[in-house]
């Protein structure tokens, strides 16, 4: 797990969003978000897993949205305003997470980021690609190329 | 892509707008029209396809066009008239015309001696035959190569002194600033009267203002020729057959070097002059106009370009004559009234996409508005309303760049009448109408298909044989009628024969013998003409080379629902057959019916929906299992409820309580979707799911409604394939097999 990602330079310095699913701290990339809004409700979309919440509105495209919580493995949110939706590009897909609350912007270097501890769970590998210690707190790094359900596992 | 090939791919455009001119005039003149106007603009097609081909070096194309251009010029100049049987010839020369030009494009190749047959059929056309014919084409198309050619500058030719010898023409010449505007050029004008003799050229400058006054897109020079050759006064005017209308010319013959008229010497009226005042910032301000990103849109880029290239060295001094006000920016320009651009279709695209979110962010403007309390006659309502306006306005004027003529898909229907009436012996006459009526263009492209297979069919099946025909007292040639209208926000085709009708009697015995219905089933008229769309039908007797091919008119009605339009069909016995086709005019929105399941909102297209009922607890059966059927009048339809179909709820709702939309789907099957209610009709601007998600299944696509909401596009053929179960879809494509 040392490859964290191969879009920043090794040692140089990054930027990471954290934000809070329950009482779990989380980041991602800043350079993977597109902007942060408030929560709509979703139109549900049928044959999909649980975590998949449904599709909003965003400006004109229809954007899904991941339960962050549901995804990696928590009970899913109960829904609020006060929920947050992190608008976020994987790859060539434009996906909305939702999570609890945006805390803070944390600018680390590569070497504060510590490997994921060996762990049975699926999910932890699937998702987690380090762990960083801030004030005390354990942060978990999201990688989010695995958000969206996968097609071919599916119909396997 | 590099210059070369964007060049080559404009010219290939060029090409199939000039193929269509071509063809269209040729028709034209079929229809009696046979005045100079329209030869000369089929004279024009071809010898610009040609011109454009022998730039590109496209060998085989510029000798079939000059041998056709060859015949045509004939034509022009009277000494061949444009009797049916020339036409005929030329109009099948037009299609081997139009096969070059595809095979010179996509790299394939072309029936040489089909063409080679053509070409002599045309030089017999020709004055001498096919003789002397051909030393000449290879002479003559082999200019069109470039080659490097001394030019004589203005200022040189203004020095020399016309002193011509023997008979020949002087030629005046003073282009307007629209010759250069048209990115013609005075130089190879000048060249090619260079090519029918030997030429003296004279410049006259004296309109020339000083650099202050200059105008870069005016026309300020005027040339006098003296041409010494024995050529015709019309070999001479056919050199400025393009800038026709863009000059003054006149053209005078010559005795002797007997030269008279005041302009004689006017090349010596110019002489540089360096002491004049220049004021080089006003210059550069006008510069600055001309390169503003905003022209006016008479004057294209390249007139910018043009004009100072063609007087470089006057462009550096300044004339102590006074700018002359004839020529100067002060003239109105000719509004061009046929100009276009060429604008990527990405870009209108997403310009659409755009608008399209315009449309439903004022839509919930609106809303937002209403809710926060202000009264109707408000300010700001008033102002929104106007702001709705505004915005409908725009959506249309936007989805208006995207629409065609149907006219581009219509001209190629001529040639496959040609072409199917020749396999089957019948005459056949096709009339077109509504040709200029638009639609998008996504629609205009799917439609070739369908209307290529009807007309097809029309003439294969629909019309009577030609004794057939007299027999029955009409007249031998038939006749197939392609029409196009615009009818309350969509567009109707209509493909319609004088021939005999459909055979009802063979009809309902085929249908019976394939086992598509009952023997003793009791069907209107109007469901036995219907029966032609099943899928596995079709009714030659025996599979000939034009339509039966394995693919029926149920091919045809799929390519017409999948563009979310409808087929219907009537006949009468004896007087022929009408297929009228109602499409939408764009693709990118729908006419959906708005429905309610289980408190989401889904969109059923309305194009499937064939009516709605409210369920009577009588006409209710189950089946058992979640499975039930409704009777509507006597035949037992599947009864589907969506709210189970999409996983919406778990046990099926009472049909009394909701609204049934019966639906056919694309091999004609019927089933009845029940909903929970049915909020209203609308149209609604189609939005990917794949783009950010997935397919689902189901669901063909999303749109977002008036309070900003995501609502489901309900695909009712997944749905009633999913409910009818593996089973019945293994049937039905035996079925499909088995015709």
């Amino acid at each position: 797990m040392t490859q964290i990602n191969p879009n920043i330079p090794a040692g140089g310095l990054r930027e990471l969003i954290s934000f809070r699913i329950g009482a779990q701290e989380f980041c991602v990339d800043i350079m993977a978000v597109r902007e942060i809004r408030g929560w709509t409700a979703a139109t549900a979309l049928p044959q999909s897993p649980a975590f998949v919440r449904g599709v909003i509105n965003l400006r004109g495209a229809v954007l899904p949205i991941v339960d962050l919580a549901a995804r990696l493995g928590f009970e899913g949110s109960e829904t609020s305003d006060r929920h947050v939706i992190i608008v976020a590009q994987i790859g060539e897909q434009v996906v909305g997470l939702l999570v609890d609350a945006v805390s803070d912007i944390l600018t680390v270097t590569d070497d504060v980021i510590q490997p994921t501890p060996d762990v049975a769970s699926d999910t932890a590998k699937t998702f987690v690609r380090g762990l960083l210690a801030i004030d005390g707190r354990m942060i978990s790094l999201i990688g989010l190329e695995r958000v969206l359900p996968d097609l071919d596992l599916e119909a396997a | 892509m590099d210059p070369l090939a964007a060049i080559r791919e404009t010219f290939f455009q060029e090409c199939e707008e000039q193929l269509a001119e071509l063809e269209s005039g040729l028709l034209a003149m079929e229809a009696g029209e046979t005045d100079s106007e329209t030869i000369n603009a089929v004279f024009r097609a071809v010898h610009s396809i040609k011109g454009g081909a022998g730039a590109f070096s496209l060998d085989a194309l510029v000798r079939f066009a000059h041998v056709f251009e060859t015949a045509l010029d004939e034509m022009r100049s009277g000494r061949l008239a444009p009797s049916n049987d020339v036409l005929k010839v030329m109009l099948r020369a037009s299609d081997v015309l139009a096969d070059h030009v595809r095979a010179a494009h996509d790299g394939g190749s072309v029936d040489e001696g089909h063409t080679a047959a053509l070409a002599e059929e045309l030089k017999a056309l020709g004055p001498d035959g096919a003789a002397g014919d051909s030393s000449e084409s290879e002479e003559d198309w082999g200019d069109f190569e470039f080659k490097p050619m001394s030019v004589d500058l203005p200022g040189e030719a203004a020095t020399e002194t016309a002193a011509g010898v023997g008979s020949g023409w002087r030629v005046a010449l003073k282009p307007r600033a629209d010759l250069y505007a048209k990115a013609n050029e005075t130089a190879l004008l000048l060249r090619e009267l260079a090519r029918l003799g030997a030429i003296e050229v004279a410049c006259d400058a004296c309109g020339l203002p000083d650099l202050a006054g200059l105008d870069p897109e005016a026309a300020y020079l005027a040339w006098t020729v003296t041409l010494t050759s024995d050529v015709d006064e019309t070999s001479v005017r056919e050199v400025f057959e393009f800038v026709d209308g863009d000059c003054e010319l006149e053209i005078t013959p010559l005795f002797n070097g007997t030269l008279g008229g005041p302009d004689a010497d006017a090349g010596d009226t110019f002489e540089p002059n360096t002491g004049g005042d220049l004021d080089i910032s006003a210059l550069l301000a006008r510069v600055q106009t001309v390169a503003d990103p905003q022209p006016p849109p008479s004057a294209p880029e390249p007139a910018a370009i043009e004009a100072p290239a063609v007087a470089p060295a006057p462009a550096a001094a300044a004339s102590p004559v006074d700018p002359s006000p004839t020529d100067g920016p002060g003239q109105p320009r000719k509004p061009d009234a046929g100009a276009t651009i060429r604008v990527d279709l990405e870009r209108v695209d997403r310009l659409i996409d755009l608008v399209g979110e315009l449309v439903i962010n004022q839509a919930m403007l609106s809303q937002r508005v209403m809710e926060a309390g202000f009264a109707r006659a408000s300010g700001v309502a008033m102002g929104l309303d106007e702001l709705e306006q505004l915005t409908r306005e725009i959506q249309d004027s936007v989805m208006a760049i995207r629409a065609q003529p149907v006219k581009s898909v219509f001209q190629r229907m001529p040639r496959l009448v040609r072409e199917v009436a020749a396999m089957t012996g019948k005459p056949v006459r096709l009339v077109t109408e509504g040709e200029g009526t638009e639609v998008d263009k996504t629609v205009i492209e799917r439609l070739a298909d369908p209307l290529t297979h009807m007309i097809r069919n029309a003439i294969d099946h629909g019309l009577e044989s030609p004794e057939k025909r007299s027999a029955a007292g009409k007249p031998a040639e038939g006749m197939v009628r392609l029409s196009a209208a615009h009818r309350s926000g969509r567009i109707v085709i209509e493909v319609a024969d004088d021939g005999g009708g459909i055979n009802r009697e063979r009809v309902k015995s085929i249908a019976v013998e394939r086992g598509l219905i009952a023997a003793d089933a009791s069907l209107s008229d109007e469901e036995i003409d219907n029966l032609i769309f099943m899928p596995g039908f079709s009714t030659a007797s025996e599979i000939s080379d034009i339509s039966g091919r394995g693919v029926g008119m149920d091919v045809v009605k799929r390519s017409i629902q999948a563009l979310g339009g409808r087929i219907t069909i009537s006949s009468r016995p004896g007087k022929g057959s009408t297929f009228t086709m109602s499409l939408p005019l764009t693709l990118a929105v729908l006419d959906g019916m708005v429905v309610s399941v289980e408190g989401q909102t889904l969109v059923a297209p309305i194009t499937a929906i064939v009516e709605t009922l409210q369920p009577k607890a009588s006409d209710v059966h189950s089946l058992g299992g979640h499975a039930r059927v409704i009777a509507i009048r006597e035949t037992y339809v599947p009864l589907i409820d969506v709210g189970m179909a999409l996983n919406y709820r778990a046990t099926p709702m009472d049909a009394t309580q909701g609204v049934a939309l019966l639906i056919e789907g694309e091999g004609g099957q019927r089933a009845a979707l029940l909903v929970d209610a049915i909020q209203g009709q609308r149209q609604v601007v189609i939005k990917s799911l794949e783009a950010n998600y997935r397919q689902v299944p189901g669901v063909a696509a999303a749109t977002i409604l008036g309070d900003g909401r995501v609502a489901l596009i309900l695909d009712i053929d997944t749905i009633v394939a999913v409910s009818r179960g593996a089973d019945s879809l293994r049937a039905e494509k035996r079925l499909a097999a088995a015709g």
